[in-house]
């Protein structure tokens, strides 16, 4: 039961409309559905929401008193109409003896005189009767009274509904876009920008294209359907080296995750570390102790004594000697770079040509990227390799099987040119886990 | 601290780019909404140089897009029909929800739509500019009239798509535009010159295919809604331009022709029209009507600057044209029932050919294949049934290789149950030096007027072979026996005969002149120089090596071929 509530929970909103509709429609009288040896009453689920009639809430909602209803409303009806119950009238007032038709030639006197003649009279009945004649004659000949005229011509109002017409529909229109006669733009500039309809520039970045590759790129000549040997062999080339990289990938990752066999101990490995570890327990304590007085001993740091007036000076002095070789120094190689000026030239050039060889690889380095796909989300561009087995060549184009799908190969041509990131099917994930419950019937089985 | 002192990521190129969510969230549209927006606004994701800085220290893949493109985003006028249009589905399930018919029929008729124009306007300002983006929207709008019309995406677009391929192929080829053809497993390339533009386009297969599943159809929709709007401004530019009716019309006199008996058949009235257009076979009707077609020729402009030569060699190169756009001109084909037809008819129409079809296979078939006057008969069977006199029965194949070719290639090689040549590609440029396979090297023969060797046949080269031994023999042993006679001191039987004069071939002595010369310059050169040359020299020659490798890679594979010819023979 608890299924059924949910399944028509999930129905979409159009399918339980339609439903409610259908049972309304079953249960009219003389309903005729479909299949005739159904009965359309057994169409009519008589299946209704079950409510609990024990609330308080529901006395007043659910409870059927349309027969007590009716009763009530009968009674009133009596004592409306004929005032008071029917039960309780007298016989005589109900009911009368039929004894047949009495003389009522007494009753008609003064009565009859009065000849209803003058109610049907009319002062102008001659004048109305011509009118009427002529309005025939005209009718006949098809001149209408000027009254029908008036609304004949009366024009029906114009529904002048401009219905929107859709982009895609098959029928629609194109027009000049790109004139051939410069068309001035028919509203004044200034009245579009005061008025808000002025559209914003389009700025100049975005007419630039995102990659430099064409459109469409044609396959190599090894795809066609008839290929030349040795073009076919190229091709087939580079989807074996594609398939070897990812092999290779492969390979490296088992490599890497690899047991090695250094690594598993044997048993006699296992009983001769153990058989060690034991022996050489005893001596390891013995010489731990030894090692730490060792090393107390040499650990004696020497306090710095204060410096005295001497030593400073000396230390002056020393500076200054130093400061004034290093000057005399510098003073001499400045001399001399003169003589040394074609080295340093030579050395200046060979730099400038370090530098120039590298700025060219990094422009052509650059270059090279343009035509690289963009990592532009989470994914990264996938291509793949359309090509044909050389035992899957056709030999005749009625014979051809064609290989990959224009709409993925479109699909792929966007992503490289990065006018779309790369995407993939959303995957179905469970928000709550589903908790696997046997029913009670298998659970007595397993 | 004082307050003056600069934060991280808040400058530069951090401030300049934008992620997607946060951009959705500036417009207030749903993810799907933004994409279709960006889509049909030209706007594309940017990576940028350095993404640690931008992603604000993180190096998680995310979508960036540039602030100010956002920002000109708002100001489309576009989004606001999104929004109404979002209100307009909330209303209609609410109508549905509580069975308002009459209000379910009000909105479905006030349902808010939007127009395009503008935006094609912005974004393709002039009109060479649309025309360098055609290709993108051709391969779209062939592929999107290939679908199934189940109902899955717009049954409109699909028509929409339909009516305008048969348009642009129409349009391409009363103008002779096509230049080079390439069936492919993929499916067929075609590339046009219009306008001074090359335009390539990929037409996929008419077989069914079964649509993958991880393709977003909602965004390829998006982009052939952009891209039919395009075409259709397009071809109406193109149309004027060579003085045609748009929408197209056949012209009054193809049409009488078509006009054939249960017309009923093939579609309904409302469809039959645009089916007689799409059937590619009758010609279309012009604005101003021209009695005939007279061939323009060229004004002489004398332009000072350019040399004599240099204009003499454009009107050569104007006149091969020319014959080139009429290789079929002539030509009567017919199409067998098991061969792709509207590629065919397309390829042939647009290089001056006649074609028609069986009558069962298509509506607009204007012959028989009982006409006499059928020149080529395509067939792509092991063999026909009845065969008549004066046509030549071949595969499809021929057809396709001589418009890549620009000549009329010998029929004989693609009859029916002969091992085809292979289908060279057009698309491919060959410098000097690289590897040129020997079809190629016949059709460039062929090109230039020379007539081929016959040496097909297994037959004849052994005979040709046998002969070249005999000869070389004979004069083998020639030598031979004069060596002996002087050997042995006879004198030989020389006798003084008149001497013959020796043809000199006045081509071959300047050939031997510029020979001489190249050499003397060689040796002149300064040795700086000649390492130079040298070096590239050796890089032409090693080009030439691998050349001469793969030729006898092919040689190699062509005799085990005959080998195993030759064996199953035998």
């Amino acid at each position: 039961n608890s299924s059924s509530i949910t399944f028509n929970q999930t129905l979409p909103f159009k399918m339980a409309a339609a439903r409610r509709l259908k049972r309304v429609a079953v249960s009219q009288p003389g309903f005729l559905g479909l299949k005739s040896n159904v009965k359309p009453s057994e169409l009519v689920s008589s299946r209704r929401k079950r409510v609990n009639k024990n609330k308080k809430k529901n006395w007043n909602r659910h409870s059927d008193i349309h027969d007590v209803e009716d009763f009530l409303e009968d009674i009133r009806h009596q004592e409306r109409t004929t005032g008071g119950l029917l039960s309780e009238k007298p016989d005589d007032s109900l009911f009368f003896l039929d004894v047949g038709q009495t003389d009522k030639a007494g009753n008609e006197g003064k009565a009859s005189l009065v000849s209803p003649v003058t109610a049907y009279q009319q002062p102008n009945a001659k004048k109305l009767r011509r009118i009427a004649q002529k309005a025939e004659q005209l009718a006949a000949k098809g001149v209408l009274p000027r009254r029908q005229r008036r609304l004949l011509s009366r024009r029906p109002a114009e529904k002048t509904v401009k219905k929107a017409e859709a982009n895609n529909n098959p029928d629609r229109d194109f027009y000049a876009m790109w004139g051939e006669e410069k068309v001035t733009d028919s509203a004044d500039p200034w009245y579009l920008q005061q008025t808000g309809k002025k559209l914003v520039q389009r700025p100049e970045k975005l007419n630039q294209k995102p990659s430099v590759l064409p459109a469409v790129e044609v396959i190599a000549p090894g795809g066609s359907y008839n290929p030349d040997f040795l073009s076919h062999q190229a091709l087939l080339q580079e989807a074996h080296d594609v398939e070897v990289q990812k092999q290779k990938q492969e390979d490296k990752l088992q490599r890497q995750l690899a047991f090695r066999k250094e690594d598993r101990a044997t048993e006699v490995q296992t009983i001769i570390s153990a058989v060690a570890a034991c022996l050489y327990e005893d001596e390891d304590e013995a010489a731990a102790p030894n090692e730490d007085e060792a090393d107390s001993a040499l650990g004696a740091i020497a306090v710095a004594a204060k410096k005295t007036e001497r030593q400073r000076k000396k230390e002056k002095a020393e500076k200054m000697k130093t400061q004034q070789q290093q000057a005399s120094r510098r003073q001499t190689e400045r001399q001399q770079q003169l003589f040394q000026l074609r080295s340093i030239k030579s050395s200046i050039k060979q730099q400038e040509l370090q530098t120039k060889a590298r700025r060219m690889k990094r422009k052509a380095r650059q270059e090279a990227q343009k035509a690289l796909p963009r990592r532009l989300g989470k994914l990264k561009y996938a291509q793949d390799l359309e090509v044909q087995l050389s035992d899957e060549l056709a030999a005749s184009l009625r014979q051809l099987k064609p290989e990959g799908s224009v709409l993925k190969d479109r699909f792929k041509s966007l992503q490289k040119r990065n006018l779309i990131e790369p995407r993939e099917r959303a995957k179905f994930k469970r928000r709550l886990k589903v908790k696997y419950v046997e029913k009670r019937a298998f659970r007595q089985i397993t | 601290m004082g307050g003056t002192q600069k934060k991280k990521f808040e400058r530069g190129s951090a401030t300049n780019y934008i992620t997607r969510n946060r951009a959705r969230k500036k417009l207030q549209l749903s993810l799907p909404d933004f994409r279709r927006l960006c889509i049909l606004k030209g706007i594309y994701p940017h990576e940028p140089k350095h993404k640690k800085k931008v992603n604000k220290g993180s190096t998680a893949p995310r979508t960036f897009y540039l602030l100010k493109d956002i920002r000109f985003l708002l100001h489309e006028p576009i989004v606001a029909k999104f929004r109404e249009y979002k209100i307009f589905v909330r209303k209609l399930r609410k109508a549905y929800g509580k069975t308002e018919w009459s209000a379910v029929e009000r909105l479905k008729e006030n349902k808010p739509t939007y127009k395009l124009d503008h935006i094609i306007k912005e974004r393709y300002p002039s009109f060479i500019d649309a025309l360098r983006d055609i290709d993108d929207a051709l391969c779209m709008c062939f592929l999107f009239s290939t679908f199934a019309r189940t109902g899955k995406c717009h049954v409109q677009t699909i028509q929409l798509c339909r009516r305008l391929t048969v348009e642009w192929m129409n349009y391409v080829i009363a103008s002779r535009s096509l230049r080079k053809v390439f069936v492919s497993i993929k499916g067929m390339y075609y590339q046009a010159e219009v306008m001074g533009q090359l335009i390539t386009w990929l037409v996929p297969y008419q077989f069914s295919h079964d649509h993958p599943t991880d393709v977003d159809y909602r965004v390829m929709a998006t982009f052939t809604e952009l891209y039919t709007t395009l075409l259709g401004f397009v071809n109406f530019r193109l149309y004027h331009s060579l003085n045609l009716v748009y929408p197209p019309k056949l012209d009054i006199k193809a049409e009488s022709e078509l006009k054939g008996e249960n017309e009923d058949e093939y579609a309904m009235d409302s469809e039959s029209y645009p089916e007689k257009l799409a059937a590619l076979s009758a010609s279309l009707a012009r604005v101003v009507s021209t009695a005939e077609e007279e061939d323009a020729q060229l004004d002489a402009f004398p332009t000072e600057e350019e040399d004599l030569e240099k204009v003499e060699a454009r009107e050569k190169e104007q006149m091969q044209l020319e014959t080139q756009k009429k290789i079929f001109e002539g030509l009567k084909f017919f199409l067998n029932r098991e061969v792709p037809r509207e590629s065919l008819a397309f390829v042939i129409r647009c290089f001056g050919g006649e074609v028609s079809w069986d009558r069962s296979v298509c509506i607009g078939s204007t012959y028989d294949a009982t006409d006499e006057t059928i020149t080529h008969q395509i067939v792509d069977r092991p063999n026909v049934d009845k065969s008549y006199i004066n046509r030549y029965y071949i595969q499809p194949q021929w057809v396709y290789d001589c418009v890549n070719a620009k000549v009329l290639l010998p029929v004989e090689d693609y009859f029916l149950g002969v091992t085809l040549p292979p289908h060279l590609s057009p698309f491919v440029e060959e410098k000097d030096g690289d590897y040129v396979p020997p079809e190629k090297l016949k059709i460039m023969a062929l090109q230039r007027g020379e007539k081929p060797e016959e040496n097909d046949e297994d037959d004849d080269e052994e005979d040709e072979e046998q002969n070249e031994d005999d000869e070389d023999e004979a004069e083998e042993k020639n030598l031979k026996e004069m060596e002996k006679q002087k050997s042995q001191g006879k004198s030989l039987q020389v006798k003084v005969t008149p001497g013959k004069m020796k043809m000199e071939n006045p081509v071959r002595l300047e050939q031997e002149e510029k020979a001489e010369e190249k050499r003397l310059a060689i040796m002149m050169m300064k040795k700086k120089e000649k390492y130079l040359y040298d070096k590239i020299m050796f890089g032409k020659k090693r080009k030439i090596r691998e050349a001469n490798k793969l030729a006898a890679k092919r040689k190699a594979f062509d005799d085990t071929e005959k080998a195993k010819k030759k064996k199953t023979k035998n």
